[in-house]
């Protein structure tokens, strides 16, 4: 990635006209260094007013930034440039849902949906559906259905933002369920639960000689998100991650909803169609 | 003689609800110095921050997150902080439940950038 972003960064200083500053912009993003990431953008937008791609970015930027209400201006921006982007809608579904705007949100995630998007719309359709209470969505058990009984869709509907992921391992750290992906969209599941593996255990025992109780969860910052985690039954771990400008009591209810939904799995299999 | 982090450690261990300060070696879990009150077990702690660091380290290099920068256990009757840099050093404290996190971490980041 570093090495991608100095040669993005060359190129852009030999031809400030070029359009690299996107995937350098969106490089610097992902690894959390948004005011870098957003002077970038703003430099390529003035140069590039009319393109979609540019405001997109910079609304995503925003987002990270909690800055939503720049990002819903630059993704209306995108729409009236574009107006079958699907992302733009996507995005102000997004926004919507955490200015706590549900009929608006529905509207565009259901335009995002129409317009031919990922299964991860539908998802927080769904979501927004049932926060909003105007449908009644099923609990856990439909989402494995959607998911043909993956395990691997065990926590999609609980998960809204495109950044967050969660994944449980067993307590040997092979992934039992869920999925973690890297900014670069690859599943990186089973090196994450090989290093962790133990972790559990192991603070378990600690905890105890060092007379501070039961461990509840560990939770950590990177350059590029906010990891927490927490034990589950059957020594398990639940791992949930989040973009880094997720605040942290959110990332904290995400793993409580995570834990719940893993240990209904754990226990009833049979409910779910796969399962240990 | 008093240490080069001693400074470091005697204003970590005066905020609110901090039990003890430790400096830490990433790579081995040995204590390189630390503040404890009597009967605190400074190397067992040492190790515990050490290893939850280490595999949060090479998890979050495994899924290409960048580095590492403030870790925190919670448990019932009792927190764990640590922050790294780019060295091998981990500075770790020991803090009540009800202990002020977000404090914590300013003070815990505003002192790493003193070690480094």
């Amino acid at each position: 990635m570093s090495d991608d972003i100095r040669r993005w960064s060359d190129e852009l200083a030999r031809d400030p006209s070029s359009l690299v500053f996107l995937q350098l912009s969106d490089a610097l993003r992902k690894q959390g260094q948004l005011e870098v990431a957003l002077k970038i953008a703003l430099r390529g937008l003035d140069r590039h007013q009319r393109s979609a791609d540019a405001h997109d970015l910079v609304a995503r930027i925003a987002v990270d930034r909690r800055d939503f209400d720049r990002a819903y201006s630059e993704w209306e921006t995108v729409l009236k440039i574009a107006p079958s982007h699907v992302g733009a809608m996507k995005g102000l579904g997004y926004v919507c849902f955490q200015q706590g705007r549900l009929e608006d949100a529905e509207r565009y995630l259901a335009r995002a949906a129409a317009g031919g998007s990922d299964s991860g719309v539908n998802t927080a359709l769904a979501t927004v559906r049932r926060t909003s209470g105007g449908y009644s969505l099923p609990p856990a058990e439909s989402v494995v259905r959607d998911g043909g009984n993956d395990p691997q869709y065990l926590f999609a509907d609980l998960l809204i933002d495109d950044g967050q992921t969660a994944l449980l391992l067993d307590a040997s750290g092979l992934v039992l369920a869920g999925i973690y992906v890297d900014g670069d969209g690859h599943n990186v599941s089973q090196d994450v639960g090989a290093q962790l593996s133990g972790i559990s255990d192991e603070v378990r025992r600690s905890a105890k000689h060092l007379d501070i109780g039961d461990w509840k969860s560990i939770t950590f910052e990177t350059q590029a998100a906010v990891v927490a985690m927490s034990p589950g039954s059957s020594d398990s771990l639940i791992v949930v991650a989040a973009s880094r400008a997720t605040p942290l009591g959110l990332l904290r209810r995400l793993l409580d909803r995570c834990a719940v939904r893993a240990g209904e799995w754990l226990k009833a299999p049979s409910k779910y169609g796969e399962g240990v | 003689m008093s240490s080069p982090f001693a400074l470091v450690l005697d204003g970590l261990t005066r905020q609110r609800g901090v039990r003890a300060s430790l400096i830490v070696s990433e790579s081995d879990g040995l204590v390189v110095d630390s503040n404890l009150r009597f009967g605190q077990d400074g190397d067992r702690v040492a190790a515990l921050a050490a290893s939850m660091y280490r595999k949060a380290r090479l998890s979050a290099k495994a899924a290409r997150l960048g580095a590492v920068a403030f870790l925190q256990l919670d448990a019932e009757r009792g927190r764990i902080c640590a922050v790294g840099g780019r060295g091998d050093l981990v500075l770790v404290v020991v803090a009540d439940p009800a202990a002020n996190v977000g404090l914590i971490r300013m003070e815990l980041l505003k002192a790493l950038e003193t070690l480094e």
